[in-house]
């Protein structure tokens, strides 16, 4: 009964009437305080916003600025305090968060006691009139209640119709359509081709590791009649690459890439094939799935040591940890995305290779058994994954080429034991060979219709690519056990074949039938894949001495230079200019600058 | 005899703390940092002995007993508001709001529909223990367990009373809401009701600002709404007021006979109260009134078709509350942004996971979308069910000749009880009008009653 309704003589009215007052003003300043605190959390909680650690503009654009200045020691410094300097700011956000709450909560639970009191005090005693009409009441209750649940229909009708408007899903309604999603996902359609550059200009360049096609050779090319590092003569410029890596590297219009990695730095580079200004550098850091703990990589591999490949548009590097990264020719990110730590005790070699828009990937790792092999296709333009198939080889070391073989592109990849040969479009696989054996590192080649591969140290095969299935028996066109290297490729012009193992052991044999030629040591070892260039067969040893011989079919020494470097990476050939990676350096061979021009 | 029952209470409750600290230890231990970093907790609420959930099962067996004991024995306001702060303190700001009956219905529709998820026993517990009690005595458990109800319990000011024919419309809200809960619980897709719980928020002093932000409005609008959760969108509540309805004892005002005062019906913030009615004198209106009942049995099963027909073409939208529907779409939307070098949104690393399997996540998100083909059928049925007996309902005319409670609507808060004259007698606070019987005997008659029937 209210409290009110007991109160009857005039001083107990008058006592009542005090506390009532005193009670309302303890409400007014408890509304008060409340309305103060939770205006403080909201104020609170927009500054908070704005100092996320992960969110903070400063620290966005500190982040930003090292990706141009990854060696910027008191940059980084500066980072790190102010990384500080923002948790602490969020956690103190956090704690007054807290107890602004028990605040609220206080100040609430004080406004409601003395809310209620107030209330009882002045509250009327309830006097009921007498309600004579309760079945009609009733009635018209209970008809405007079915009126009113009848709207409530209505209005869930209408929403779950307007829901249903956005049933729009690129999912397929029906399981069996998946499989067409896929397909479609996969590139049936295949990615946008007519933003890509045309086969003229590919070739015109150097976008992968050993030329536009994989066969390092180019029929209309000038060399230097003279090279000399010393006085500079031949030399268009030189200049030095500030990570190691033993990538070679590429070329695109008037830039050279080149990528550089430590165990726990990687980067890639972009300079001016005119002049070897170095025009950016971009940090690969922060890579979704990449490793968190830095990998041990042997010192002979390192790294950095798959080439880059180019679309035309964009570049791609990968690097020894299994990031992937994609930049566009100006040095914007694209995508980036980690395919996995590579299981490989000799260090991830495999270059890339790209074909209509496609970023090839083959990714061989560990144990044959263990299925961890695969082969990508990659959307260049997004980095999404248009197909991928899995490969039975453990970990391998060359790089897949894309030729038009028996009148389809195919990719043609070596690994474990196997050559295996995958349609471009959707990888199905189209051919296998078997016959490879050890650690596979030489890439293989496309010429005069056959592909040509090495077993380490074993054999030079040369496969008709016109077969299906397994081929191992009835397409091999020929094969020689003579001076077979083990880890660099062949080259080919198309009427010979020319090897140069490690020992230095330079071979050449007539494409037809496989008959050596003639053999020369160049009396020095080589880990440089040979290239050729309008007849000439050029060699750089793994100690600088660029080699250039007649590519005949008789040995004939042409001529010779010292790069007085170490050169482990194979040389780009670009509109009369020889791009050369030493350990330390990017050089130039060619005339001075400003006369390099690359044809479209 | 003696000594064996003390042996194995002994045994049951070593083998119980030993099962406790084996819950309790962490299967990877974290690492000891010699800079005396803190992990910090990254569970709300931190993880819980096992002992200790067992504890929170005890703790609401106790209140629940305790709040019979003290709506229908003591009809004590007072204790009542006691046992509403110890659950608000205890189920709300300790427990912070988990585990948690309103919930705990997702969790038993999931093990339901899914063999392969364990619902752990406490929450089975949690779920039915308050669903067996409104059977027998209504629902105890809003009266003064449920932190939710409390908290609106007890902020309530000046109620103001909502209009009986929204109330009734609005009543069909927390129906639909159960249905939607369990739909998207059974297909493994979200538990929607503890997502979008306004008070848990509160409980825990943080969560997003639009739930915080929806729960304090709450809070305002329980000053001079009673109890809006409870009555318009809680959906545990929809299931105990249908176990209420059957409830052998129940909440009744008076001790003894009704004086018709009409000053319960002014004390119910919830407007739970029900006036006397006598059966329809007019046989003319009965026969439109058997009309319209007619016609609405008839619409029932049209409705449920057409609610089933609607919910259909929900499937695609609704699926998009499963994770892997929604992130398949995602994955297959053709503008999709590409990952970019950088700190790593959880979204971008699950579209970067996406493309390791792609096949597997479509997988999932097909299935996902089939479950919803049909769970969105089922739920459009149910949608259409439920505004069919709600009008069927509105349409049976209920004869009473005293003043009670509804026995689904009363939430057993005691506040009516001091209103009645014959309960102020009954307590000495007034003296007894000499035609009144005396206290004692109107003691022994204030248990129960026998139900209303339908005229």
């Amino acid at each position: 009964m209210p409290a009110a309704a007991r109160t009857t003589s005039p001083a107990s009215a008058a006592s009542t009437a005090v506390l009532h007052r005193a009670l309302v003003n303890v409400v007014v300043m408890a509304s008060l305080f409340c309305v103060i605190v939770g205006s403080a959390f909201l104020i609170r909680y927009w500054r908070a916003k704005a100092e996320d650690p992960l969110k903070s503009p400063q620290a966005i654009a500190l982040k930003d600025r090292l990706r141009n200045e990854p060696r910027n020691e008191q940059l980084k410094q500066q980072i790190r305090e102010l990384d500080l300097a923002l948790r602490r700011q969020y956690f103190r956000h956090l704690a007054f968060s807290h107890t602004g709450g028990w605040l609220l909560v206080g100040g609430l639970a004080v406004l409601i006691l003395s809310g209620r009191q107030a209330a009882r005090l002045r509250a009327q005693p309830p006097l009921p009139a007498l309600k004579t009409d309760a079945e009609k009441r009733a009635a018209r209750t209970a008809a405007l209640a079915r009126w009113a649940v009848a709207g409530v229909a209505l209005a869930t009708g209408a929403g779950f119709l307007a829901l249903s408007l956005s049933a729009k899903s690129t999912l397929p309604d029906r399981p069996q359509d998946l499989a067409k999603s896929l397909a479609k996902l996969s590139g049936e359609g295949g990615p946008d081709l007519a933003d890509l550059p045309k086969p003229a200009e590919f070739r015109a360049n150097w976008p992968r590791f050993l030329g536009p096609d994989g066969n390092a050779c180019v029929t209309n090319f000038t060399l230097p009649t003279e090279i000399n590092l010393t006085n500079g003569t031949g030399v268009a410029w030189k200049t030095a690459v500030p990570l190691l890596g033993f990538g070679s590297p590429i070329v695109w219009s008037n830039q050279v890439f080149l990528s550089g990695a430590t165990m726990t730095n990687r980067a890639v580079f972009c300079f001016d094939a005119a002049t070897g200004a170095l025009v950016w550098q971009r940090p690969v850091t922060n890579v979704p799935g990449s490793p968190a703990q830095p990998l041990e990589i042997p010192d002979s591999t390192g790294y950095a040591a798959p080439t880059m490949a180019t679309d035309g548009r964009r570049v791609f590097a990968w690097f020894g940890n299994g990031d992937l990264a994609a930049f566009t020719l100006a040095g914007a990110p694209v995508w980036a995305k980690s395919l996995g730590v590579p299981k490989n005790m000799y260090g991830h070699a495999t270059s890339l290779a790209c074909w209509q828009g496609r970023l090839i990937v083959q990714f061989d790792q560990g144990e044959p058994e263990e299925g961890k092999s695969r082969l990508y296709a990659l959307d260049s333009a997004s980095g999404r994954v248009l197909w991928q198939k899995s490969r039975p080889v453990g970990a391998s070391w060359a790089t897949p080429i894309v030729a038009d073989a028996a009148g389809k592109p195919q990719i043609i990849t070596l690994g474990g034991k196997w050559v295996i040969a995958y349609a471009a479009k959707d990888g199905t696989e189209l051919w296998r060979f078997q016959g490879l054996n050890g650690e596979v590192t030489p890439s293989p080649i496309f010429a005069a219709g056959l592909v040509f591969v090495i077993s380490p140290s074993d054999q030079l095969f040369a496969i008709r690519p016109d077969g299906f299935g397994d081929v191992t028996k009835t397409h091999q066109a020929w094969a020689s056990d003579e001076n077979v290297p083990d880890i660099t490729s062949p080259v080919s012009d198309g009427e010979l074949v020319f090897t140069a193992a490690s020992s230095g052991l330079a071979t050449c044999f007539d494409t037809k039938d496989g008959k050596k030629l003639w053999e020369q040591d160049l009396e020095s070892e080589i880990n440089a894949s040979p290239v050729l260039a309008a007849g000439r067969l050029i060699v750089i040893t793994k100690k600088g001495t660029l080699i250039v011989a007649a590519a005949a079919r008789e040995f004939k020494l042409i001529a010779k230079a010292e790069l007085r470097e170490n050169v482990l990476a194979s040389p780009a050939l670009v509109a009369n200019h020889l791009f050369v990676r030493t350990t330390k350096s990017l050089i130039c061979l060619g005339a001075k600058a400003g006369t390099l021009e690359v044809k479209r | 005899m003696k000594r064996r029952a003390h042996t194995f209470l002994v045994g049951l409750w070593t083998w119980l703390a030993a099962a406790g600290v084996a819950g309790a230890e962490q299967r990877f231990p974290p690492p000891d940092f010699e800079s005396g970093y803190q992990l910090p907790v990254t569970q709300t609420p931190a993880p819980r002995a096992e002992w200790l959930q067992y504890f929170d099962v005890l703790v609401l067996l106790i209140a629940l007993g305790l709040a019979c004991h003290l709506i229908l024995r003591k009809r004590s306001r007072a204790g009542v508001v006691g046992l509403s702060l110890f659950s608000l303190l205890y189920f709300g700001f300790y427990r912070e709001g988990c585990i948690c009956a309103i919930g705990s219905v997702q969790n038993v529709a999931l093990a339901l529909f899914d063999r392969s998820y364990a619902l752990p026993v406490t929450v089975l517990v949690f779920c039915l223990v308050p669903i067996v009690f409104s059977l027998v005595v209504g629902r105890a458990f809003c009266a003064a367990v449920c932190p939710h109800g409390a908290l609106q319990d007890l902020v309530l000011l000046k109620p103001v009373k909502v209009p009986a024919w929204l109330e009734h419309a609005l009543g069909v809200l927390p129906y639909l809401y159960l249905g939607a809960g369990v739909m998207f619980a059974a297909t493994g897709s979200a538990f929607l009701i503890c997502r979008y719980d306004p008070f848990v928020p509160l409980f825990r002093l943080s969560g997003s600002v639009l739930m915080l932000t929806t729960g304090a409005a709450f809070v305002v609008l329980g000053m001079f709404v009673g109890r809006p959760y409870c009555r318009f969108v809680c959906p545990y509540g929809a299931l105990l007021r249908l176990g209420a309805l059957v409830a052998r004892w129940r909440v009744r005002v008076t001790p003894d006979f009704c004086t018709q005062c009409q000053l319960c019906e002014h004390s119910c913030p919830f407007g739970a109260m029900r006036e006397p009615t006598a059966p329809a004198a007019n046989p003319a209106a009965q026969s439109a009134d058997r009309r319209r009942l007619g016609w609405l049995l008839l619409l029932l099963p049209v409705l449920i078709a057409a609610g089933a027909w609607l919910g259909g073409k929900l499937s695609v939208p609704l699926s998009r509350l499963d994770p892997n529907v929604a992130l398949a779409e995602k994955f297959l939307d053709p503008r999709k942004a590409a990952p970019l070098p950088g700190v790593q949104t959880p979204q971008s690393l699950a579209l970067g996971r996406a493309e390791d399997n792609p096949k597997e996540l479509l997988a999932a998100a097909a299935a996902a979308r089939q479950k919803f083909a049909a769970a969105s059928w089922l739920f459009g049925g149910w949608v259409g069910l439920v505004i069919g007996v709600k009008l069927i309902g509105l349409s049976l005319r209920v004869a009473r000749t005293d003043f009670e409670p509804d026995r689904g609507a009363c939430f057993g808060c005691a506040r009516c009880f001091s209103f009645c004259p014959n309960e102020r007698v009954r307590l000495g606070l007034q003296p007894a009008p000499a035609n009144l019987p005396a206290p004692a005997a109107v003691a022994a008659t204030a248990a129960s009653v026998p139900p209303a029937k339908p005229a």
